[in-house]
């Protein structure tokens, strides 16, 4: 049923746990099922330079959001921030249907913590100027 | 190499040694239709008839009160809807927590007309036979609750409740797909009328199931097309199949005791095994009143689909009791009735014991649990 890079993701999530001090956080959550993922970035010249995940739900929410951490390093913001759940999907080696919303809940996460960190770097711009 | 270690005994279980010997001779040699005249149907016949013995003998009834049907799920629809349409409008009173099979059937004949009550029941799965009592009504035509629960093992007192519909001459009956072949069941002295059970719950073959239906019960078929088992459900037998669970029976007389014992002492281990070696857990279900080998635990902050997946690759087979599909998970409907609440539903698990379970395998499942559990929890952001 599953494939195995998410099986290896699951096994050995990778970039797990809080982040200290990030320059962007952000959640998704599958109402419908109470999975959540929560993601930490950390940014350089406006890329992601490290993310890390805390996540509540079933396993191949789990592998999603582990993906997702590769997924987003080395990316830039504007383009997370826009993240299909596809390319998520397509990282964890691809999801049976009733699994999907592992996709969803983790891009979810991530454009939202890519959007928090493009705030954050509009608003330290703007403390500049003044 | 994992150890492989299959604790959902309550799903299904391995066919027993002994029925595929008693069956094999059923698929070629004596394959004939029983119903047939000749002696290739005869032949055929008298394997049927000597499960359908070995099975009233088991129950202390008579052989003519027990139709054989394809699963639980048909014996629960059988006798539900047989009583039902007999009387053709009325009430029926059953619990929240029953299996599906007599859910849903109790669903579909509501938009027939017929009312059905669904008892509550407390925090350990159970009806209190008093409710039973207090909404029986003139128009009752039949009570239905089930021997034990699936999920939690609990075992429901059928005795008291029995009595009661008998008071009132109303039908009983009693889902024992769970219970059949693993505690006592006693069918005069709880009063029972109709009894559901089933055949690969108990190391018989899948696909075979029985009924039984008191003499003098009233109630019409629901599957025609046939003279076949006295009229009461048309159809081919399945020969090969009802002769496995004639033996099946024949060796959980012999075993049952001796098993539940073992079982029981297996099942207490796993749970104290887990309790000290991991934090918030609850063990869901009769503390002691329950069967002999279910033991279905919460994890709080864990989802129980993750736990699931990673005993699964630790070789470890066991039963979320929540599903996620498609979106659409609910927290288990026995645990929500139960009064569990959703965070700690969400994280159930049923381990159901059996035959081949060993103190070695309980002793290995509890260490691969309490760190899986405490991986788990480590990346979920409630553990901040």
């Amino acid at each position: 049923m599953y494939s195995p890079t998410l099986i290896d993701h699951f096994r050995n999530p990778r970039n797990a746990g809080m982040m200290r001090d990030p320059d962007g956080v952000g959640e998704g959550e599958y109402e419908a099922c109470m999975d959540l993922a929560r993601f930490y970035l950390r940014v350089r010249d406006g890329r992601v330079v490290e993310a890390r995940f805390q996540t509540y739900g079933c396993g191949p929410t789990i592998a999603a959001s582990s993906a997702g951490t590769e997924l987003a390093a080395g990316q830039r913001l504007e383009d997370l921030a826009a993240l299909p759940e596809a390319r998520v999907e397509a990282a964890v080696g691809g999801l049976p249907g009733e699994r999907r919303h592992a996709a969803e809940v983790v891009a979810l996460a991530i454009r939202a913590a890519a959007r928090d960190a493009l705030r954050r770097l509009e608003t330290a711009r703007g403390l500049e100027k003044a | 190499m994992n150890r492989r270690v299959y604790l959902d005994h309550n799903a299904s279980t391995p066919v027993h040694p002994e029925v595929v010997e008693a069956m094999l001779p059923y698929f070629a040699e004596r394959f004939g239709n029983p119903s047939s005249v000749h002696a290739f149907g005869r032949e055929a016949r008298e394997g049927l008839e000597t499960a359908r013995e070995q099975i009233a003998h088991f129950l202390r009834v008579g052989k003519e009160e027990i139709v054989f049907t394809s699963g639980g799920t048909e014996s629960d629809n059988m006798a539900v809807k047989g009583v039902a349409m007999a009387r053709g409008r009325g009430h029926i009173i059953t619990s929240r927590i029953e299996h599906h099979a007599v859910l849903r059937t109790c669903e579909s004949l509501e938009t027939l007309g017929f009312e059905v009550t669904y008892l509550p029941v407390d925090g350990h799965g159970m009806v209190d036979p008093d409710e039973v009592r207090r909404h029986l009504r003139p128009d009752t035509i039949l009570v239905s609750v089930m021997h034990a629960n699936s999920e939690v093992g609990t075992l429901e007192p059928v005795r008291e409740i029995g009595h009661v519909a008998r008071e009132r001459g109303v039908p009983f009956h009693v889902d024992a797909v769970q219970t059949f072949g693993k505690v006592p069941i006693d069918l005069d002295g709880a009063s029972i009328d109709l009894l559901s059970f089933s055949s690969h719950k108990i190391y018989g073959p899948k696909g075979v199931a029985g009924l039984f239906i008191r003499r003098g019960t009233k109630m019409v078929s629901v599957q025609h097309g046939g003279e076949h088992e006295r009229r009461r459900r048309a159809g081919t037998e399945n020969v090969a199949g009802i002769v496995g669970f004639g033996k099946a029976v024949e060796v959980r007389a012999r075993d049952m005791a001796d098993e539940a014992v073992r079982v029981t002492a297996l099942r207490n281990r796993l749970w104290e095994g887990i309790r000290a070696r991991v934090p918030e857990v609850r063990l869901n279900g009769h503390p002691t009143e329950r069967l002999p080998g279910t033991c279905n635990m919460c994890f709080r902050n864990v989802e129980s689909e993750s736990i699931v997946l990673g005993l699964d690759l630790a070789g470890i087979g066991v039963s979320a009791g929540s599903a996620c599909t498609s979106g659409n998970v609910e927290p288990s409907y026995v645990l929500v009735a139960m009064g569990v609440p959703v965070d700690w539903a969400m994280g159930s698990v049923r381990c159901s014991l059996g035959r081949s379970t060993t103190a070695e395998d309980i002793d290995y499942v509890i260490e691969v649990t309490a760190p899986l559990v405490e991986k788990l929890r480590s990346l979920s952001p409630a553990s901040v």
